[in-house]
């Protein structure tokens, strides 16, 4: 493989043959950066993942979050598992691979908007650490918020909102987290959500727990 | 609760048990909050054309306007969300119908999303706009031709892809079809190609006049 030395507009970049599949791949610098967009948005960029068993109450937290936010006058943006499989990740199913993958392109995608300047809110089931723990790697310090819903199995199971628990349990439903596949409780996330004397807090609660974070940690100023 | 009383199960494609959420804050507000339309400038063209330039200039201007905007390059995808993917017609076919489908979601974000990526075959490029319901995607084409493009040839490929050391290399040997319906052309005035800063004012009056830079 050659090797192609080329300038960008304040960026040299060396090609070799250890690039990923595409090769004559070059980065474009744009004048408009992520600062400008944060200066423009009056906020910072970044990802907060919400991840939880089916029924722990991630997407009701996602909309709740996003609602606050947007009252305060941010730009926020959900990317739910559910909706997402309907479009970008229509082409994957649910064996361990295709999780992967999945939380992969979502990783990706949640990167592209935290770039943005938005608070991208991602709410997955997410089960497996080594996929969550790459997706933190996309992103720099910091600015990767994982919030973990830790709800008890009975309760998400009593919730069953969708009725997977049931069809998991009548083996209608094959390899469903918490059922017949594993969860893998995250082990140093920045949010642990709980739930207090056998009760879960409330949508609201949930909400301000994040939004204090943000606020502490300076994401929702420039 | 932002859930529907009664759960909507679809099974869409390879996953079951598919569930829509519907979420307070939508498009709308999101729009009122930045002040625009949320919608997709797809730039298609030869490698060469001048589409990240454009790309790069009009985001300029309209950040200077006071808009928000984001750049999907298809490059700079290449190095992340779409680094499984080669250059072989079915990867380039699932590089644009991924790229479509963030855009879209950038789209929905409110945001002006800039999409700037080779995309030469019409099909996949009219899957993009599918997606995109009332008049949200905006195609320009980087309508110069192939001789411009060669003599710039600013990354060195098109010396590559003609003596042989790429294959497959669009407008050498790779077919682009070019778009029948853009809603914006940009070609050569009086025999030169115009300004970044000209082709970004094309394309702004475009948006102006058609009321994506309100709500």
């Amino acid at each position: 493989e050659e090797l192609l030395l080329l300038e960008g507009e304040n960026r040299v970049l060396e090609m070799s043959s250890t690039v990923p599949k595409s090769s004559n791949i070059f980065w474009h610098d744009c004048p408009v950066g992520k600062t400008d967009r944060q200066n423009l948005l009056k906020q910072k960029g970044c990802v907060v993942w919400i991840t939880g068993l089916s029924g722990s109450g991630k997407s009701t937290l996602a909309c709740t979050l996003g609602r606050e936010l947007h009252t305060r006058g941010k730009l926020a943006y959900v990317l739910d598992g559910d909706n997402l499989r309907h479009g970008l990740n229509k082409d994957l199913g649910f064996a361990a691979e295709d999780r992967a993958e999945n939380i992969r392109r979502v990783g990706e995608v949640a990167k592209l908007f935290a770039d943005a300047g938005l608070v991208c809110i991602a709410s997955f089931i997410s089960p497996y650490r080594r996929d969550r723990e790459s997706c933190r790697a996309l992103l720099s310090d910091g600015s990767f918020i994982e919030v973990f819903l830790n709800m008890s199995l009975e309760l998400c199971e009593a919730r069953d909102p969708k009725g997977l628990y049931k069809l998991a349990r009548a083996g209608k439903i094959k390899g469903f987290t918490g059922i017949d596949d594993p969860y893998e409780a995250p082990l140093n996330c920045e949010i642990e959500i709980k739930e207090v004397d056998g009760v879960c807090p409330s949508p609201s609660d949930m909400a301000a727990q994040v939004i204090t974070y943000l606020e502490d940690k300076g994401f929702l100023h420039e | 609760s932002c859930l529907r009383e009664k759960p909507v199960m679809s099974n869409i494609g390879k996953s079951t048990n598919i569930l829509w959420h519907d979420c307070p804050i939508g498009q709308t507000e999101r729009q009122k909050l930045l002040g625009q339309k949320g919608c997709v400038i797809w730039i298609t063209g030869l490698s060469g054309s001048g589409k990240s330039t454009v790309a790069c200039a009009l985001s300029r201007e309209l950040h200077y306007r006071g808009h928000h905007t984001y750049v999907l390059d298809g490059d700079n995808l290449r190095h992340g969300l779409n680094r499984d993917l080669s250059f072989k017609a079915e990867d380039r076919t699932e590089n644009i119908r991924r790229v479509g489908e963030v855009a879209k979601l950038f789209a929905d974000a409110g945001t002006i999303c800039i999409a700037s990526l080779i995309s030469p075959y019409r099909r996949d490029r009219d899957a993009c706009r599918a997606l995109l319901p009332d008049s949200r995607f905006i195609e320009v084409f980087m309508d110069l031709p192939l001789e411009l493009c060669e003599a710039r040839d600013p990354k060195g490929l098109y010396k590559l892809a003609r003596t042989g050391k790429i294959k497959g290399f669009t407008g050498v040997d790779d077919p682009y079809e070019s778009p029948v319906n853009s809603e914006i052309v940009i070609k050569m005035e009086g025999g030169e190609c115009p300004s970044p800063k000209a082709m970004a004012q094309q394309v702004l009056s475009y948006l102006e006049k058609n009321g994506y830079l309100q709500a």
